[in-house]
């Protein structure tokens, strides 16, 4: 579980605060939508909970550990995986190399097994030909799905997507977010969706509005 | 090791960029292997001129102290006296470990008996021989028509090794020949007298009771230089044979007067000098050193060498900086590719490590093609340099006078002294084209593992640099906007 305590920032020393006080708790086998306006700081919420920045104020803790204590690059790489609205997916590789990357930095036990990341990739509609193509070759759909499996297959206990159907049309969109939905319940891994589309909003097990400052769950 | 095959992916799929990066890393190493090359070409070229440019320690006789001797003299006929040393003192300084030979040089005067002079005339000097032209380089007070100049070996001696003289049939006089009556004589004077290889001439000593000395022909010579038209002085005259004959014309077997020592090192002449004097121990020899040749094919080289140093560090620094500047450049345009990495959890130093492992890859290509063109263009630029650099230094050498008349020769024909300006220009020319063939700027492993050493430090250097701007970049920044 991912618990956030107190958690405060605001632009500059003194600027103008951006979230105050902030309390949420993350389960494991939920997904979890963030929804908010542009600027609202939901993005940068992200970061603090992906270990990518810190919060000028509050702790963070996964399973009751500090993230700060767990160490930001040991808590990306085994504890936290992110899926990014623009794929982030190395241009020079294949969509198997991509995986197999992800699983060698994290250390992953399945870190050579390329059939391990083939069957994966199958599973969401990359066949094997495809998976070999350089990822560029590959459509926006097919790229976030690389990035989804890629994030799925380093067995983090948190995932993590910013914008996910950001750049997809309604039907890669319901995909993504099912593939999301499976992954949380049937792994019991926690999923945190942030978006700024209500429809895909709508579809987590909990959802939480930024506005005004506040997190809103319902 | 996963950052190994990522950067063997990222290569081969940036396949212009990595061969842009080869270009220039290969461009970069052709002239650090360049300039290593003609560096260790120059460092045994040094090497070989040191020990073969033949520097030379002459000793001979004191002439202000025989001078100063003579007038002091309170005898009513003043005799200018040639000292000498016994040639047990001359073969234990030749002994020395930094003496590579000797060569001794006793001369006579003496008439011809059974042949007739070229173009002289006799005559006697109220001085004596002496140092005189003609007068037979100091052992004798008279004056004849030919001139027995008696050496250790005619293929050392300098008339010979500078091609004054050249052995035109039979033999050289050689060490063995010592207490024989061997002789060389010139091409002209055995032709006007035909007189061939073993066939036996006849002189007449210049004392006053005259003996006759029968010499036996081995070797036929022909000399170069021209007669000067003084009595005596027809090179034509001039017969070799052993350093004893000499000695024994004039009365002093076992003396000798004038050595000069050829050194295994020139770099060795000080010290070498100083021990011959300590075994000469006579203030009537004077001991005194020629390394102008020596110097004179040094100093080019010394330059090549500086240059070639100059080139690897200049390209070396210039190489780090243009890789540097590269990859600081390229790591901007993959930040997005970095944010990703870190993203996943890997650490800035392993995608430090992917960057100089692709550099390294690249090294490997650029030092096999650097291997195959820095001996080409060492080669090149070598001998360009080197050809630069020995016309400065005779242009220089011409300018400001030719080193020599240093040390008396005392073998010139005729018996004429201080020869030594012409003797070393000669040998200084010989030397000059003997160094030239010496600069050999082939690749040898320790230069390819200097390279490869080099490679290494530049582009962990680049690397370096460019790993500033990794540390410093905050992947929330790369990957994250609003």
């Amino acid at each position: 579980m991912l618990t956030v305590k107190n958690l405060a920032h605001w632009y500059g020393k003194t600027g103008k605060p951006l979230y105050e006080n902030v309390n949420l708790s993350f389960e494991d086998a939920k997904v979890y939508t963030i929804i908010g306006a542009s600027g609202s700081g939901k993005t940068t919420f992200l970061a603090f909970i992906a270990g990518l920045d810190k919060p000028q104020s509050g702790e963070i803790f996964l399973d009751g550990e500090n993230i700060e204590k767990i160490g930001a690059t040991n808590y990306r790489k085994h504890k936290v995986a992110i899926v990014f609205q623009q794929y982030n997916l190395l241009a020079y590789m294949s969509a198997l190399d991509n995986v197999l990357t992800a699983l060698a930095v994290t250390d992953s036990e399945h870190k050579n097994d390329k059939q391990y990341v083939l069957d994966a990739l199958a599973g969401v509609g990359i066949e094997a030909a495809d998976a070999k193509k350089n990822v560029q070759q590959l459509s926006g759909g097919q790229q976030q799905r690389v990035a989804i499996i890629r994030a799925m297959l380093v067995d983090a206990n948190i995932v993590i997507a910013d914008e996910p159907t950001g750049n997809l049309d309604d039907e890669n969109s319901a995909m993504i977010v099912k593939l999301f939905q499976n992954f949380a319940h049937e792994h019991h891994k926690t999923v945190i969706i942030v978006t700024h589309d209500t429809k895909i909003a709508q579809q987590g097990d909990v959802k939480i509005k930024l506005a005004d400052r506040q997190f809103i769950a319902s | 090791m996963n950052y190994l095959k990522r950067s063997r992916l990222y290569l081969t799929h940036k396949k212009g960029q990595s061969l842009l990066m080869l270009l220039i890393m290969s461009a970069i190493l052709v002239f650090v292997l360049s300039g290593i090359i003609i560096q260790n070409a120059a460092i045994t070229a040094t090497n070989n001129v040191t020990k073969s440019a033949g520097t030379t320690i002459t000793v001979s006789a004191n002439r202000d102290k025989m001078f100063s001797q003579m007038r002091s003299s309170s005898s009513k006929t003043k005799t200018l006296t040639t000292p000498t040393v016994a040639n047990t003192k001359i073969a234990k300084a030749g002994n020395l470990s930094t003496v590579a030979y000797y060569n001794i040089t006793n001369t006579a005067s003496v008439n011809a008996s059974s042949f007739d002079a070229v173009s002289t005339t006799t005559g006697t000097s109220s001085m004596g021989g002496g140092n005189m032209p003609g007068g037979g380089g100091g052992m004798s007070a008279n004056s004849g028509d030919i001139t027995v100049t008696g050496v250790s070996s005619t293929a050392h001696t300098a008339t010979f090794t500078s091609n004054e003289a050249k052995l035109v049939s039979g033999r050289n006089i050689k060490a063995s020949d010592a207490n024989t009556k061997n002789v060389v004589i010139e091409k002209e004077l055995a032709t006007d007298n035909s007189v061939k290889v073993g066939d036996t001439i006849t002189i007449k000593t210049t004392a006053t009771s005259a003996k006759k000395l029968k010499l036996h022909v081995v070797g036929i010579y022909k000399a170069k230089t021209s007669s000067t038209g003084m009595p005596g002085n027809d090179p034509s005259n001039t017969i070799y044979t052993s350093y004893t004959l000499p000695a024994s014309i004039s009365g002093t077997a076992g003396k000798s007067s004038t050595v000069t020592y050829t050194l295994e090192n020139s770099a060795k002449e000080k010290a070498t000098t100083k021990q011959i004097k300590n075994i000469i121990a006579s203030s009537a020899f004077s001991v005194s050193s020629d390394d102008a040749s020596y110097q004179q094919l040094l100093q080019p080289m010394k330059n090549v060498q500086s240059f070639a140093k100059k080139i690897v560090w200049l390209v070396a620094i210039a190489g780090t900086i243009i890789l540097g500047l590269i990859i600081i450049l390229s790591v901007r345009t993959r930040q997005r590719e970095i944010g990703v990495l870190v993203s996943l959890g890997e650490s800035k130093l392993h995608i430090v490590g992917q960057l100089f492992t692709e550099m390294f890859m690249i090294l490997i290509g650029a030092m096999v093609i650097a291997t195959l063109l820095g001996g080409f263009v060492g080669n090149k630029v070598g001998n360009q340099l080197l050809s630069q650099q020995q016309t400065t230094s005779v242009s220089s050498t011409t300018t400001s006078g030719a080193p020599g008349g240093g040390a008396p020769s005392g073998n010139m024909p005729g018996g004429k002294t201080g020869g030594g300006m012409m003797t070393n220009q000669s040998n200084t020319s010989a030397a000059n084209k003997k160094a030239l063939k010496t600069l050999n700027t082939s690749i040898t492993p320790s230069s390819v593992i200097k390279l490869g050493g080099m490679g290494l430090v530049i582009i962990a250097l680049a690397v370096c640099v460019s790993a500033i701007s990794i540390l410093r970049l905050r992947p929330k920044d790369i990957l994250i906007g609003e």
